[in-house]
Order: structure tokens, then sequence, then C-alpha cells
């Protein structure tokens, strides 16, 4: 049960990234870029690595998100 | 010729750094040291040696408190380099800012305004309690810090960056932003006076107060200088505008 679970976070989080990549959509990718970083969290706690599942969920779901969107306000939002 | 070089140097380099790859233990092997006697020294002895209950404490700031050290210093840098980037092109633009561009803030809607100044609070409240209880529970300085650092972008975001820079004072905001190596070097120091090397902890049973006083002074200064250097690059990225 439990190997089927980390199975199925490792299948979304491959999703992700691939999504990221595929994306043209700056903004849109941003959001996925999140939705990685709050499935790669959910790993790191069912590992057993709560320390780093809160820095995951704070700063890869949070500040960085935060950062891009920043970045794609003050550029461009779709990719050339 | 230039590039034949570089390339023989790369090799040169990278055929010693290769040898030393294959003389590490297989990854995953049961015999490696981490496995052996590492670890479970750690997970036995940590809480008493190294004065935490929380062993990840006990080894990121205890006994690997030297890669830490570093690592925070390299978070410091991160920012230096940041504003150097962004401070680099900034002159002629701020003089082209000072022309009537009319600073176009976007009107926060009342319900998210209201809910980040309802939050607020607690989530200091928590971003503190992560902080100081890192020795106890999963959490510390750069959670804690980051928690708080994302409090601070929230604020600019919806109260305006003059209300969230007054919890930065200027004139020690340098400081704050230092916290980080500042408080480790310090504690560093102390140890090199008192127990004769560079970020000595006490090893007397007695002085296990001391131990886990220090981590909560490192865990402080890794907390504050954590959100005032996210602080620092939202506001140098002009997020507030």
């Amino acid at each position: 049960m439990s190997q089927a679970f980390d199975l199925l976070l490792v299948g979304l989080l491959i999703a992700c990234a691939i999504a990221v990549i595929r994306t043209k959509d700056l903004l849109g990718a941003t959001i996925i870029f999140s939705a990685y970083s709050l499935v790669m969290c959910l790993i790191w706690l069912h590992r057993g690595a709560p320390d780093v599942a809160m820095t995951e969920a704070a700063v890869g779901a949070g500040v960085t998100t935060v950062l891009f969107l920043v970045t794609i306000g003050r550029t461009v939002r779709r990719e050339r | 010729m230039k590039r034949a070089l570089t390339a023989a140097f790369l090799v040169l380099v990278s055929l010693p750094l290769l040898y030393a790859m294959s003389q590490l233990p297989q990854h995953g092997s049961a015999t490696s040291p981490a496995y052996t006697h590492i670890a479970p020294r750690y997970l036995e002895r940590g809480p008493e040696e190294a004065g935490a209950e929380n062993v990840v404490t006990d080894v990121i700031l205890n006994y690997r408190g030297f890669d830490t050290n570093g690592e925070v210093t390299v978070i410091f840098t991160s920012l230096a380099a940041v504003f150097a980037v962004l401070l680099a092109g900034r002159e002629g633009d701020e003089r082209s800012a000072s022309e009537p561009r009319a600073r176009t803030t976007p009107e926060v809607s009342p319900v998210a305004s209201f809910v980040v100044r309802l939050l607020s609070p607690f989530v200091a409240i928590f971003a503190v309690y992560v902080v100081m209880n890192g020795h106890i529970s999963p959490g510390g300085g750069f959670q804690g810090g980051t928690v708080f650092g994302a409090l601070l972008i929230l604020a600019t975001v919806v109260l305006g960056k003059a209300t969230a820079e007054k919890l930065q004072p200027a004139r020690i905001r340098g400081l704050l932003q230092a916290a980080a190596p500042l408080t480790f070097i310090a504690v560093g120091v102390a140890g090199l006076i008192m127990f004769g090397d560079y970020l000595a902890f006490p090893k007397a049973a007695a002085l296990a107060w001391v131990r886990t006083l220090w981590l909560i002074v490192i865990e402080i200064g890794i907390g504050v200088g954590g959100a005032s250097i996210i602080s620092a690059i939202f506001w140098q990225m002009g997020g507030d505008r």
C-alpha cells in the first residue's frame, strides 16, 4: 500500500516535470512547478523527512513561485 | 590553441576527481561507513551529546555545523549576487523611473487584504514556533525563516512595501541580512575561546543546557537572516510594483 502510494507520487512528479517543460504559457508552467514542489513535499514527508518537507513546501511551493511570478510580471508571459 | 588547452586542463582536473569517485563506497551499500557506525551513533547518542531532541538539528547544527556555516554563507552570498546584478543597471533605470511613470499599484481586493491582516499574527507566531522549537520537533531556522519571509512578501503585496519594511529598520537591515553567518561565526568563536575549537560545543553532561542554548541561538540567527534575505530579494526584484 505504502509502496503504491510512493509510486503514485513519483508518477505525478514525473508528469508535473514533463508538463512544466512542455507548457508554453510561463504562468501556467510556474503554477505546475509549484504543484511539482507540493508533490515532492509529500514524497519527503512519506519517506520520513519532515524537516526537508517543510523547507520544500515553504521554499519550493511558496517563495520560488512568488519570485517566478514577479519575474513574469516584469518580463513576458509567453515563451518564445 | 586556447580551446585545446582548456580541454586538456579539464581532462587533467577531472581524472583525479573521477579516481576519487571510484574509491567511494557503492551507493546504497550496507557496508559504507554512513550505515555501519555513523548513523547509528547519531541516532543513539545525538540527543544527549549534541543538545537537541530532533536528530536532524543535531546533525546540521552540531555534528556538521561547519557545513551549515558554509551553507548560510552561501545563502548570504546569493543575496549579494542578486544585489550586484540587479543594482548594476539600476542607475539609469532610476532616472527614467523618476519621470512621471505612474506607479500602477493595483487595487488589492478587500477580501484578500482582510484575510492577510487576519492571518498575519498567526503566521508570525507559527514562524517563531518553528524556529524556537526546531531542536525538539521538525523545523528550525531555515524553515521558520522562510515562513516569516513569505509573511513579509504577503504583507508587501497587500499592505504595501512601506508597511512591510518597518519590520526591518533601515539602520540595521544589513545586519539582519547577515544575521545567519554572523551568529554562526559568533558561536564558533565563542567555542574557540571557551572550549578550544571553532564551533566546539561543551562536552560535559552538566552543560547540556549550553548546547541547547547555542543551538537555539544559531536557529534564531538563521531564521532572522533567512527571512530578511528572502524579503530583500523580493523587494530588490521590484516585487512591490
